[in-house]
This record gives structure tokens, C-alpha cells and sequence, in this order.
């Protein structure tokens, strides 16, 4: 029956008979208003709504510029075991925007992974590259160890056993005169290559660092 | 609706009727003020109808048999509108600022507001009991079969909610920002973070930025103030609408008497 | 369910409705009445336990053990079970996920016309062990121990050799825990299922002396112990050496 009809309709106006109707014309007043009526409504909420959800996810493509920090001299950190210092990763927002990074002088006989030369001191991030809780140096066993879900991690930050992805992050290091200065987080994989910095819970090995991108407000340096 | 007749009082009991010269014809200031409510309610719904809807809510027939189950999700709801009028309160007195404000104003809740300790631990504690009470209502509709034809919708509807109450209660509980506030949001979010792809971004719009920053908490003090409430409240409209519509099923151990059958017209 | 069961229960349905007594204000009695008991469970929650306020925010801290809130207990235990790195995808959101659109789900899958509990047994079963893993999961997330401390009951042994061995014992669960033992070894509810052995039963399989040179010389990825002060090896080894 729909089929029928469907075929005596032209889907022109002027073999419809439809007064006023053009030669090669389409559009009935009808199909116009109701056009009209999805479309401006349709530009109506866009306006409101497109410019909201910009804002909202703006911040996701601002990058913070790099910060340097002095933790210390060179004197106060060993080569065998770590010091934590307090950095500051966000400024202006107190104890929220701080974390700790352990500390300690390049040791040739521990560091010989060849991403590790040119170092001048191992800074590694206490946030467990599970998901994020602070972990703690246990000195007497040289582990990193998670209070949350069981990662450890050895003196290298390398996973020892429990969930971790990937070994634990690190920050730069430098030395400015008799000063050592830490500045931003970067992310290394099970060979310690160095990535812009990720977030806990992303592998970087094999498919990981293409499944979990680097995002546009990580800044690379 | 017929009228019914008079109960069958002994005598003494009955209210006479006034007498000639008491109370001639001229009504007291108590009837003056019945009779001005009851123009109050005919002039609106003149005007709007409600009472129909009122009576299509209200005086719907819920079948024989159903029992204090039944009850779990009007105290859900009421254990909700617990969380909208404390939450309100609250609102009057925080302040979402990380570098310290945030902590402080709950302390100064805590400590120094009249009934600051009692409110807030309204809203804390009636996080956990609306939690509990989703769970048992959920439960309830899954072992009567309440779910099935031609309630699925309500079901699905009711999942949402169920999501959108753990988002409320993981929300919620970054505002005091105290330690556990500031680490179980930094997990949190972590796990957002570990989807494949979009997991980074989606954490990065969480977060604000690429780590915990100075907006993140009033992010997270929208979505748990005014986003997430919303759609709640919309929701359980909706829900509320297909129940009313479908009406309450009855226990599945529920006889049906045939002998009924007849007056199924009245229905 | 095919048409003609669902025409039977609306039919049937219709007339229990018919049966049936007012919304208002049968059941909004018993509403109300329940709504009453929802606020004083609120309000004695809320006068007997406060609102507790923990420590300020520190990011910088070391020692803080971060738990989620009771009602995240269950997710929490997930991702302290499943510990292998290649797949925690699936406890972080793989499970959470599937069991969500299951649950979506439910009334397209499950279309029976059946609607007793007892005559599901499926659906019954399914539902009662749902509800008893999520409160084992519940459970084990409430009692996850710290690292940096060690639950261990007193053996009757050493109770029995009076308060100085009951001393030595405490001191020698201090020091393990302060060791990081746990960090790749069980003993009893505490530690790490691995790398290394389960310790619980140490002392039945290993002497005193072979617990202390394995403490010194141990097999790799174990780190020796032979730089820890005197006092604090001879502890560990005690204690250790006490585990039967």
C-alpha cells in the first residue's frame, strides 16, 4: 500500500499539480517550515550548548610551562639510597599541588641503562604508576613500596611485582653552580626510554604509548 | 462518588443541629478560612487541571499484597531529598578553594556553625543510607521479576540512577578535601585515566589540566552540586512517571482471584 | 515473552489492580512510616559517629594509606586482586563496564514470562551471588592492611615463655614491618602474594640459622639484609625463626 503510493508521488512539486509550483522544484512549503523547524532549533541549542563544552574542555589543550626547582646541594645525596624533597608541581594551591620526589646521585655501577647517561641525579616520583597513590622508599629492602594495591619497585623504580605498568616516573635533573634542580615529570617504559610525561594506569611498552597518547597539555621537552 | 451513610451513633453522641438563633446562617471565621482554602485550590486548578493529575498520582490502586519491600523506593527518593536540603545548607558555608579555603570551611562547618557537625554528618551519613537503600530497592525489583514486561524501561532508567548516585557519592567525597578527599580523587581519576585512547583525555578534562590544578575542585563541586543533582531529579520524575503509569507490580506470589474476572470492565 | 503472554499479564494485571486498595494513603502510609525510620537511621548515624573531617590535604606525603569510602570497598578489592600489569584494564574498567551493561541489560536477556524467584533459579542464583561476592569483596577491601604494619596473633609458644619473648616477639614484627617484607612476601593476612615465598610457615621448613643466611645471602631479586643494625637482624631472624 506505502509502496503504491510512494510511486504515484513525484517528488516534484509541478507533477504533484501543487499550485505555484516550479519547474525542477522540490520543496513544498511544508517540508520548508518543518526544515526551518528542526534546523533553526537545532542552531538555537548549538549555541548555547558547543560554546559551554569548549569551555569546559579548554583546559585539556593548555600546556603549563616547565618549572624549575632547587631541592638542595649536591652534597646532601648519596649515590646508594635516597633523599625525598618536596616539589612543587602546580603552584598556588598549597599542599595540593606539591609531591615528593627520592633523590639520589647517579651511580655508574646501578644506572647502566644507556638512557640513564648524562644524568647527574636519579629523581623519581612518588606516585605509583598503578593509579597514583604515594608510594614509600623502604630503605632496608631497597623497594618502593604502595600502600594501596601491592606494586613494589626496586631501586631503579623498575616493578618488582604487584599491578604497576610501568616503572616509576622521574623528574629532570640538573646542576646549577653547587645546587641541585629538578624540573618537569617524564614517564619512562620497562627499557627506561624516555615519553612526555603519562599518567598512571598507561603502559608504555610495545602498543602502549599509541593506545595511551601523550595529551596536548603534556608539553614535551 | 456516592455518599456514604451516616455512622449509627448512640444519641447522645450526635452533633445537634443548630439551633433557631445560634449561628444564623452566618458562618465563623473558622469556616471563612475553609471555605477561602478551598477557592484557593478550585481558582488554581481552574487554571491548571492538577487535580486530575493529583488523582491519577494519588488514588491509583496498587494491587493486593504489596508489602514493606515496596517502600524502599519512595525512602530511596526520601533519603535523596535528605541529600538536596542538607547539600543546600551546606552550600551556604563552602568554599571551593584548594589552597586551603575548602578544608578550612568545612572545619569552620564542623566546629563553629550552629548544628554545622549535625548537618553535615545529615549529609555524609545519608550518602551511605541512600547508597544502601538504591541497593536493596535494585535487589528487590531483581528478585520479584519487577523488571520484566512491560517495565523494562523503568529497569533501565533505574540503572542510571544507580550510576549516577556512585557518581554523587565519589563526588562528593573530594569536597572536604582531607586526605583521603584529595587521593581517592587522584585513584579515581586515574582509573578514568586507563580506557585506551580517550582515557588520557577524558582524565585530562577531569582534572582540568594535566594534574591536579587550582579549578579541579570547583569541577568537581559543579558536577556534584549541580550537573549530577539534575539529572537525578529529572530521572526519578521519569520514574516516577512510568511507575505511576504502569503501576505497581504486585508481590509475584500474589493469587489472582478469577471470580473477579467479571468486573474487569471497571478497571 | 511472546504476545500472548504479554497480553496475559496485563490482563491479569488489570484485575489484581482492580483488587487492589488506593495509593493514597495505603501505601503512602507505609511510605511515610519508612521515610520516618530513613531519618532516624540519618540522624542517629549522624549524632553517633559525626562528620569525621580527616588530616589536610598533604600531596607530599609518604606515609599516608589512601581507602576510598565503604561503598567503593568492593571496586577497591578488584584492583588489589587482579595485580598482573598486562591486564589491569579489565579491574580498573573492563569488569566495572561489563557489569554495568549486564545489568542494563537484564530485561532484554532475561524475557521469561516467570516472575517468582523460586522458579528463576537462574536468575535467583545469579542475583545471591552477586550480592555475597560484593560483600566478600566488600570485606577483604575494609581489612587491607598497611605495609608498614604487620598483624600477626602471638603464638601460644611464645606467650608461654613469658613477657620478655613476648617483647622480643612485638620487636621482631616491628622491625619486618618496618623492612618492607611485605612488599614480596605473605605472612598470614598481611604482605604481597609474591615474588617471594609465603613466610607464614617459615620455621617449619627452615632453621634458625638458615633463615638468617638466607636473610644475608639471598637469591636473587632479593636484596641482602646483612647492612641492617644488629639488633633489628637479630629480631627479624627471632621472630622469622618462631613462624611454625
Amino acid at each position: 500500500m506505502a509502496d503504491k503510493r510512494a510511486q504515484q508521488r513525484s517528488k516534484y512539486t509541478l507533477d504533484r499539480g501543487i499550485p505555484g509550483a516550479f519547474e525542477g522544484e522540490t520543496i513544498t512549503r511544508r517540508r520548508f517550515m518543518t526544515g526551518t523547524a528542526h534546523g533553526a532549533g537545532a542552531v538555537a541549542a548549538a549555541a548555547f550548548t558547543l560554546p559551554a563544552l569548549g569551555f569546559a574542555i579548554g583546559p585539556v589543550f593548555k600546556s603549563t610551562p616547565h618549572r624549575w626547582e632547587v631541592v638542595g646541594t649536591v652534597d646532601e645525596f648519596p649515590d646508594n639510597n635516597y633523599v625525598p624533597v618536596v616539589l612543587t608541581l602546580v603552584p598556588d594551591i598549597g599542599e595540593a599541588g606539591k609531591t615528593t620526589a627520592y633523590v639520589r646521585k647517579f651511580n655508574p655501577a646501578l644506572d647502566t641503562d644507556p638512557y640513564d647517561k648524562g644524568t647527574p641525579y636519579i629523581a623519581i616520583s612518588d606516585r605509583c604508576v598503578h593509579l597514583g597513590c604515594p608510594v614509600r622508599w623502604v630503605d632496608a629492602s631497597e623497594r618502593f613500596v604502595c600502600p594501596c594495591h601491592g606494586g613494589v619497585y626496586d631501586i631503579l623504580g623498575e616493578r618488582v611485582s604487584g599491578p604497576p605498568v610501568r616503572p616509576l616516573d622521574r623528574f629532570y635533573s640538573r646542576v646549577t653552580g653547587e645546587d641541585v634542580e629538578l624540573g618537569p615529570r617524564f614517564s619512562v617504559n620497562s627499557k627506561l626510554r624516555r615519553f612526555s610525561p603519562r599518567l598512571p594506569g598507561e603502559p608504555l611498552d610495545g602498543i602502549g604509548q599509541y593506545l595511551y597518547p601523550s595529551t596536548p597539555g603534556a608539553k614535551k621537552l | 462518588m456516592p455518599k456514604l451513610p451516616a455512622p449509627p451513633l448512640p444519641a447522645p453522641l450526635k452533633t445537634p443541629p443548630p439551633l433557631p438563633g445560634q449561628g444564623n446562617g452566618e458562618a465563623g471565621p473558622l469556616e471563612d478560612a475553609k471555605q477561602a482554602g478551598i477557592t484557593v485550590v478550585d481558582w488554581v486548578d481552574e487554571r491548571t487541571s492538577l487535580s486530575g493529575a493529583a488523582r491519577w498520582l494519588m488514588f491509583r490502586k496498587v494491587p493486593k499484597g504489596t508489602n514493606w519491600f515496596y517502600t524502599l523506593g519512595s525512602a530511596t527518593m526520601f533519603a535523596f531529598l535528605n541529600q538536596v536540603v542538607t547539600g543546600v545548607f551546606l552550600a551556604m558555608y563552602y568554599r571551593p578553594e584548594p589552597a586551603g579555603g575548602a578544608y578550612e570551611s568545612v572545619r569552620y562547618i564542623t566546629n563553629e556553625v550552629f548544628l554545622g557537625q549535625f548537618v553535615r554528618g545529615m549529609h555524609k551519613w545519608g550518602s551511605s543510607v541512600m547508597v544502601v537503600l538504591v541497593f536493596l530497592h535494585m535487589g528487590r525489583t531483581f528478585f520479584f521479576g519487577a523488571y520484566k514486561y512491560p517495565r523494562e524501561l523503568n529497569w533501565v532508567i533505574g540503572v542510571v540512577l544507580l550510576i549516577l548516585t556512585m557518581v554523587m557519592a565519589f563526588t562528593g567525597y573530594l569536597l572536604p578535601f582531607d586526605q583521603r578527599a584529595f587521593w581517592a580523587t587522584t585513584v579515581g581519576v586515574n582509573i578514568n585515566g586507563t580506557g585506551p585512547l580517550i582515557g588520557p583525555y577524558l582524565s585530562d578534562f577531569l582534572y582540568g589540566g594535566t594534574e591536579f590544578n587550582a579549578t579541579t575542585l570547583s569541577r568537581f563541586y559543579a558536577i556534584h552540586m549541580l550537573i549530577v543533582p539534575g539529572l537525578i531529579a529529572a530521572l526519578i520524575g521519569a520514574h516516577l512517571y512510568l511507575v505511576a503509569k504502569l503501576g505497581t507490580t504486585a508481590p509475584p506470589w500474589q493469587k489472582l482471584h478469577k471470580r473477579h474476572e467479571l468486573i474487569e470492565t471497571e478497571v | 515473552m511472546n504476545q500472548r503472554e504479554k497480553e496475559e499479564y496485563l490482563h491479569d494485571y488489570a484485575i489484581m489492580k482492580s483488587q487492589g486498595k488506593p495509593f493514597f494513603p495505603y501505601a503512602v502510609a507505609k511510605d511515610a512510616v519508612m521515610a520516618c525510620v530513613v531519618m532516624a537511621v540519618i540522624i542517629t548515624l549522624s549524632l553517633v559517629f559525626g562528620d569525621e573531617l580527616g588530616s589536610k590535604v598533604n600531596a607530599a606525603t609518604t606515609s599516608y594509606d589512601a581507602r576510598p569510602d565503604w561503598y567503593f570497598f568492593f571496586l577497591f578489592d578488584i584492583l588489589r586482586i587482579i595485580r598482573t600489569p598486562s591486564i589491569i584494564q579489565l579491574a580498573t574498567i573492563g569488569i566495572p563496564t561489563l557489569c554495568m551493561i549486564l545489568l542494563f541489560l537484564l530485561p532484554f536477556y532475561d524475557r521469561g514470562p516467570e516472575r517468582r524467584p523460586e522458579r528463576r533459579p537462574l536468575a535467583t542464583t545469579a542475583g545471591i551471588v552477586t550480592i555475597c561476592l560484593m560483600a566478600y569483596l566488600t570485606y577483604q577491601g575494609a581489612h587491607a592492611g598497611t605495609p608498614d604494619a604487620l598483624e600477626f596473633a602471638t603464638p601460644k609458644a611464645v606467650i608461654e615463655n613469658g613477657p620478655a619473648a613476648v617483647e622480643k616477639w612485638n620487636e621482631g614484627r616491628l622491625a619486618i614491618a618496618q623492612s618492607g617484607c611485605e612488599a614480596c612476601h605473605t605472612i598470614g593476612d598481611n604482605g604481597n602474594p609474591g615474588p617471594g615465598p609465603n613466610l607464614t610457615h617459615i620455621a617449619s621448613r627452615l632453621p634458625e640459622t638458615a633463615i638468617a643466611r638466607t636473610l644475608v645471602n639471598p637469591t636473587q631479586p632479593m636484596p641482602s639484609y646483612k647492612n641492617l643494625p644488629a639488633k633489628k637482624f637479630n629480631a627479624i631472624v627471632d621472630f622469622l625463626s618462631q613462624l611454625k
